[in-house]
């Protein structure tokens, strides 16, 4: 292969690419219409939703896709066209000149085999270098990849080593052959938001020391907006707008672009008000399959004319650099997704008895396990899920749970919910004691606390139509009789937005979104006081997350019940959240109404969440606290400060020795701050943006 | 899934059962004939039906007639596959005996699919120390040789009741060998089931445990036991036949595919027909069989949208 070193020619470019794949089901159009263009030097962002058709046309830049796939249009890397070259110049431009990190690292890197020579074989492999020269060279890209010893970690199986640490092995792997073009799929989404600001950080400070194209493929805006310099976003398998960063946020000119930007939950503005979520209605999946001749965003667009159903917009040039594939792209502004509609704001809780009550909840996993099997003493201490947790929730107030994960959030849900028996505690639903097991608790109580889980798909049985959970709940908590039940069925499926015909479907024969909807019509069949939603948004698009939180803000409105919200997402629980709970390794961080948690003076756990979380503004200043590592496992045998481990602003022994005092925070009664540091000094150190010297991992 | 419709599925408010019973039966053949090896498969067992069904007419002669004026005879246009020792003709008697050995096969396969499946879920879905107790006692099961057993358990019964027809015997001596290492893999199935978010959200609701092992898990282990049963179906058959040669099958005279090979074997080299025409009757049952087990699992494998 002749490789004219052309550095004016674009690594890659593809022209009106289409993949379309045969399927059982007839054809599939995964892309449409893509064209696009990635110069040396530069990260181009490709965004939009799952299904969107963004991973096949990273795939097709290395014309690596299944036989089932028929490509039109041209791909042609630095200059050349793909389709012509022959099996082994293939292989050299998979192996050489493009690399790919996909979004679970563990998956990339062999379980079996230590991340050294893991690396060192792409490096005898591909570069023929000799056992030493190797060695040295994985070294130095260890080193590169901010990896702090990098012998010591050679010698690491890739399941000894932390999600953020694993996808620096494989990114380092990547680098290896020098590649011209860096196809990264979701490289950060996997990861926890502490985890993923250090991986984001990393990718930043690449593109300036590597001469490379990046194509940063991702869903989430604020992901985009930290690392690309150029984005494009796709919907339905076309790129509707293609855009400059910093033009693509302050102007976007396609309203699918406006919609996503709008979906994102925003912090409250200068003038302190909170805003309404606006969304998108419906999802991508009905234009999944239409072959048409109109605007594949039509139906789902505000802005969608006569025109816009009859012929299919062109690209048109709207700046300098600047596309969109909108005939009146002169009009997308801020408005066309609803106004700015100031959010009713919550009476204040009436003095009566809590929704939910619990103090001192307590779970440990495992320490069962005896020396003898059942004598003698125990294997080893059992793990400190849940320490010592208080909390209360009144009726018609939500409480959001933050932390990364392995911080307890989940077992709070499963304790509350009676999923799993909680080891001690108290725990009061309207003021009744509740017990452990779910089993053991009266179907009142069943029937008063609801749960909604995060994965949709999971949470209803693909086996049986979708009113089998409506109806069964129905049937239950309401004592609805078989006669009426589909009528309450349809009326329940009516008030979630879905049409009553789906009742007979199976759930796979929904989208995520729709699935998600009919859990919440389930938990919703008897009017529950309470609801616990374990990441219910998290695994859904922004588009629909934005209609799934909206209709539980409008159901708490209208029937008053409680939510427990747990999520990691930091800007939905800024959004739903009344009062905020931030746990770590099962220990209370902090505790109190939403914005006194949310700002200064907050502990130091919550400090670092806050400023790992992506914000959707290229302008946005990056910022400087990072927590490397993940959280520890905790088992009894442990002193101190529960975040000592990990804390950027460790102040000396004190954190390791004595557990920290429960101080008063700024926010009232209910504010508090598990921490050594003075909440004075906290605050001073934080209004100042004095950045803490990194504590190491 | 295509056998999303099974027969376990049937709900309040469903559409009439006949519906749904062709819905099911539909879409199991769609299953089925989606691959290559699903449809030889299918082919040559529905040959065998056929057959087996057909037997008693379109047999030349009545299978336990004899002609002594042709014992010993060779492949001719009045005996198609020659006679045995008795002069039976031996087409007709291979004819005759698939009905004997498929029923037995299958009846037993249905019977210790059934049981294991049973104890599979239970344990599979109940977990901690009641699955470690059932598992125990399934391993206890699994040590027993499957002849062993069958021999014991024949003897026993033909002294207790003096006429008692072994198929009986066999069909059960089948589906309490087959319980164990089919409860194994149908527990392991439900283990996957069990942690999923709609077995909690009926817990939840406060469904009973019986409930949720048939009602929520048992569909989803559904494909699992398809599979499951039409292996084990080939082992039924070659259980069934090793039995006959054995001679504790089916008596003689009546016809058995086991026992005409046995009956037949010393004469391999005068009429090598007699013995081997049950023989590749059998074979070839038996690899139908397992290439329509095949083909089910291929199909299933195939992800829903077919990239």
């Amino acid at each position: 292969m002749n490789h004219a070193d052309n550095s004016d020619a674009p690594i890659i470019q593809l022209e009106n690419l289409a993949v379309t794949f045969q399927t059982p089901r007839g054809a599939f159009r995964a892309v449409r219409s893509a064209s696009l263009e990635i110069a040396r030097g530069e990260v181009v962002g490709l965004v939009g939703e799952s299904g969107c058709g963004k991973s096949t046309v990273a795939f097709a830049m290395m014309d690596y896709l299944p036989g089932t796939a028929n490509v039109e249009g041209a791909v042609r890397f630095e200059g050349m066209d793909i389709s012509q070259f022959t099996d082994a110049e293939l292989r050299e431009l998979r192996g050489n000149r493009i690399a790919m990190v996909y979004q679970d690292p563990i998956t990339s890197l062999n379980p079996s085999m230590r991340v050294g020579p893991q690396i060192e074989e792409v490096l005898k492999h591909h570069l023929d270098m000799d056992s030493e020269a190797a060695q040295r060279r994985a070294v130095e890209l260890f080193e590169s990849v901010g990896l702090a010893d990098p012998e010591r970690i050679g010698r690491r199986y890739p399941h000894q080593l932390s999600g953020g640490m694993q996808q620096r092995v494989v990114i380092a792997m990547a680098l290896a052959c020098d590649p011209h073009l860096l196809i990264m799929d979701e490289p950060t989404t996997g990861l926890d938001v502490t985890t993923e600001a250090t991986i984001l950080d990393l990718i930043v400070e690449l593109k300036d020391r590597v001469n490379a194209g990046i194509l940063f493929v991702s869903h989430n805006l604020g992901v985009i907006a930290r690392v690309a310099d150029r984005v494009a976003v796709m919907y339905a398998g076309e790129i509707v707008e293609e855009a400059p960063v910093h033009d693509l946020f302050n102007n976007p000119s396609h309203p699918y672009t406006a919609g996503l930007l709008s979906c994102v939950p925003q912090p409250p503005g200068d003038d302190g008000i909170e805003r309404q979520l606006r969304s998108i209605p419906g999802s991508v999946f009905d234009a999944q399959m239409e072959q048409t001749n109109s605007c594949l965003f039509a139906p789902r667009c505000p802005l969608a004319r006569e025109e816009c159903s009859t012929s299919t917009p062109p690209l048109e040039g709207v700046a300098d650099g600047h596309v969109a594939r909108c005939f009146y792209h002169d009009e997308v502004s801020d408005g066309i997704w609803g106004d700015l509609l100031e959010r009713v704001v919550k009476p204040a809780p009436a003095e009566t008895t809590p929704a939910l009550y619990a103090e001192d909840l307590r779970k440990f996993y495992g320490g069962g396990r005896r020396k003898y099997i059942l004598f003698g003493p125990p294997v080893r201490p059992p793990v400190r899920a849940l320490v010592d947790v208080d909390m209360r929730v009144d009726g018609g107030r939500t409480l959001g749970i933050v932390g990364e994960s392995g911080s307890g959030k989940s077992t709070a849900a499963r304790a509350i919910v009676g999923l799993e028996a909680r080891d001690s505690g108290d725990l009061q639903l309207r003021g009744q004691a509740l017990e452990g097991d779910v089993e053991d608790r009266t179907t009142d109580q069943r029937s008063a606390m609801r749960m909604i889980f995060q994965n949709p798909t999971a949470s209803l049985n693909p086996k049986l139509p979708i009113k089998h959970a409506i109806n069964r709940a129905l049937r239950k908590f309401a004592g609805v009789r078989r006669g009426e039940l589909r009528e309450r069925s349809e009326e329940l499926m009516n008030s979630v937005g879905l049409d009553p015909q789906y009742l007979d479907r199976l759930p796979s024969e929904l989208s995520g979104g729709q699935q998600q909807r009919v859990a919440l019509a389930s938990a919703f069949a008897a009017n529950p006081d309470i609801v616990v939603a374990d990441e219910a948004v998290s695994a859904l698009d922004v588009s629909v997350q934005a209609q799934v939180l909206n209709l539980l803000e409008q159901r708490q409105r209208e029937t008053g019940n409680a939510y427990v919200f747990i999520t990691h997402d930091l800007g939905v629980v800024r959004y739903v959240s009344d009062d905020i709970l931030v746990l770590y390794a099962g220990h209370v961080a902090e505790y109190g109404p939403s914005e006194a948690v949310l700002s200064s003076p907050s502990h130091p756990y919550t400090e670092a969440l806050l400023s790992a979380a992506p914000v959707p503004d290229p302008d946005a200043e990056p910022t400087h606290i990072r927590l490397e590592g993940s959280v520890p496992t905790l088992r009894s045998a442990f002193r101190g400060c529960f975040f000592a481990g990990r804390c950027p602003r460790k102040l000396g022994d004190i954190c390791d020795t004595e557990p920290p005092p429960e101080q008063r925070g700024p926010g009232g009664d209910g504010h508090m701050i598990n921490c050594h540091i003075p909440v004075e000094e906290l605050e001073k150190l934080q209004r100042n943006g004095v950045a803490p010297s990194r504590a190491g991992a | 899934m295509a056998v999303r419709d099974s027969a376990l599925n049937t709900g309040q408010q469903q559409a009439p059962a006949l519906f749904r019973a062709g819905q099911t039966v539909r879409d199991g053949l769609s299953l089925i004939l989606r691959t290559n090896t699903g449809r030889i498969g299918f082919a040559i067992v529905a040959v065998h039906l056929a057959l087996a069904l057909a037997g008693p007419w379109i047999a030349p002669y009545p299978p336990t007639d004899y002609h002594l004026d042709a014992r010993f005879s060779g492949p001719s246009s009045e005996y198609w596959l020659g006679t045995d020792e008795f002069g039976r003709d031996v087409l007709s008697r291979v004819l005759a005996g698939a009905r004997s050995i498929i029923w037995i096969s299958v009846i037993g396969t249905i019977f210790g699919v059934t049981l294991g499946t049973v104890v599979g879920v239970t344990s599979g879905y109940l977990g901690g120390k009641i699955d470690q107790f059932i598992m125990r006692i399934v391993d206890w099961f699994l040590a027993i040789p499957s002849l062993l057993l069958t021999i014991l358990v024949i003897n026993m019964a033909s002294q207790r009741f003096s006429n008692i027809d072994h198929s009986w015997i066999i069909i059960f001596v089948i589906g309490i060998s087959f319980m164990p290492n089919n409860s194994r893999v149908i527990r392991s199935a439900a283990l996957a089931i069990k942690p999923l978010e709609f077995v909690q959200s009926a817990r939840l609701r406060g469904e009973p445990t019986l409930y949720i092992m048939f009602r929520e898990v048992l569909p989803n282990v559904f494909p699992v036991v398809a599979v499951e049963a039409t292996i084990r179906l080939s082992f039924a058959l070659l259980l069934t036949a090793g039995l006959g040669f054995l001679g504790l099958g089916v008596k003689p005279p009546e016809p058995d595919w086991g026992l005409m090979v046995s009956e037949n074997a010393d004469h391999l080299g005068t009429v090598p027909w007699a013995a081997l025409a049950p023989g590749l009757a059998m074979a070839s049952l038996v690899v139908g069989i397992n290439l329509l087990a095949d083909g089910i699992r291929q199909a299933q494998n195939l992800p829903e949208t077919g990239e």
